[in-house]
């Protein structure tokens, strides 16, 4: 769906409601770039215990505690504020931890925690920024989760200006068909790839993560999460079958 | 008072030494042993005293005294990012081993009742 995987020193916006799946995304980004790729990963959480990431990780098969005794993956506590500032300055720990483990990969869960370092919209938007810029500056291909309030339908907040400075935007959604409730992954943005454009129904398993499965077929409407049939499929099933 | 120190020494005495005197002289409160046991299971954690706080569900008026003494004790550093002053856990690996064995032996109910003995006692 991404037209070949996220761009190397790139920043990558998944947005979703609670529990679709955003940072168990994270994970499989982080888990597949060591096991896959050789590629040490850094974890940058600003809510969940880095314990529960362990617990997370090992329901999915992911030993996370014995990859961090490898040296392959760091998972840091910490605020926006400090991520921020520690940033900012030259030496900072998470530079550190970069240069020393050679990580290439990051995951920062969640980004909408920088929401309350100011109520400024212009202000949020330059510290979004700023911080991304420093994560390419390291030379990190990042995955930043954002979340979103609503459970079904559209975003709660069309003022998030995030969106814009990310180099790829997708959403997970929860979508209602038929009294089930199903998952749906839309790429949104993606910039210097032509990435599919259809909504997919995913799934996610152990040992996987997120599993892409087929489309959306014969419905409209899927991102209000209230989806109908096609005029199309109507026609036949009023008509034909 | 000879008593109780008689008492507290008999209760203390099959703790391997370098565990007891980790209790005596750096578990000093209930705070702390929960400060200390966050941070033994989430060692990278890298922040502010208002926010760890939060992370241990209690005030900062409460937290952040315990911090510093553990800062003075060995158990944590303290360092500036930018104009924050940030606590983490020590990078001595003596340290972190005393940290672990501490954890460790609190899974024993045993030793948990000698070492809630042994702090209710240093805040009397």
């Amino acid at each position: 769906m991404l037209g070949g995987g996220f761009l190397p020193q790139s920043a990558n916006l998944v947005e979703g409601a609670p529990g679709t799946g955003k940072s168990t995304l994270g994970m499989q980004f982080i888990y597949n770039g060591i096991v896959k790729y050789n590629e040490p990963g850094l974890i940058l959480t600003f809510e969940e215990f880095p314990q529960q990431y362990y617990a997370d990780a090992a329901s999915m098969g992911w030993d996370f505690a014995k990859l961090e005794k490898e040296g392959m993956l760091k998972i840091i506590m910490t605020s926006p504020e400090v991520s921020h500032s520690d940033l900012e300055n030259v030496g900072g720990i998470i530079e550190t931890y970069v240069a020393d483990m050679g990580i290439k990969r990051v995951v920062v869960d969640s980004i909408t925690h920088f929401e309350r370092l100011t109520t400024d919209p212009i202000e949020l938007r330059n510290i979004q920024y700023g911080f991304i810029n420093a994560l390419k500056r390291e030379g990190l291909t990042s995955l930043l989760t954002k979340e979103s309030a609503t459970l079904l339908g559209e975003s709660a907040n069309p003022n998030s200006d995030i969106a814009f400075v990310v180099d790829s935007y997708s959403i997970l959604r929860y979508v209602e068909i038929d009294s089930a409730v199903s998952k749906a992954l839309l790429v949104l943005k993606m910039r210097g790839s032509n990435h599919a454009k259809d909504i997919r129904q995913y799934e996610i398993e152990p040992n996987v993560g997120i599993q892409l499965k087929e489309k959306f077929q014969g419905r409209e409407g899927i991102l209000s999460g209230n989806p109908r049939r096609s005029m199309a499929d109507a026609f036949d099933e009023a008509f034909i079958k | 008072m000879a008593e109780h120190d008689d008492f507290t020494a008999k209760l203390m005495e099959d703790m391997p030494d370098d565990l007891l005197e980790f209790v005596k002289t750096k578990v000093t409160s209930f705070i702390k042993w929960d400060l200390i046991r966050f941070f033994h299971e989430n060692p990278d954690t890298v922040d502010t005293a208002e926010n760890i706080a939060r992370y241990a569900g209690r005030s900062i008026a409460a937290v952040e005294p315990e911090l510093e003494e553990l800062e003075a004790s060995g158990i944590m550093q303290r360092k500036l990012i930018g104009d924050k002053s940030v606590f983490t856990l020590t990078d001595d690996p003596e340290m972190r081993r005393l940290i672990s064995a501490f954890v460790h032996a609190c899974e024993d109910r045993q030793f948990r009742v000698k070492a809630v003995y042994h702090i209710i006692r240093g805040m009397q």
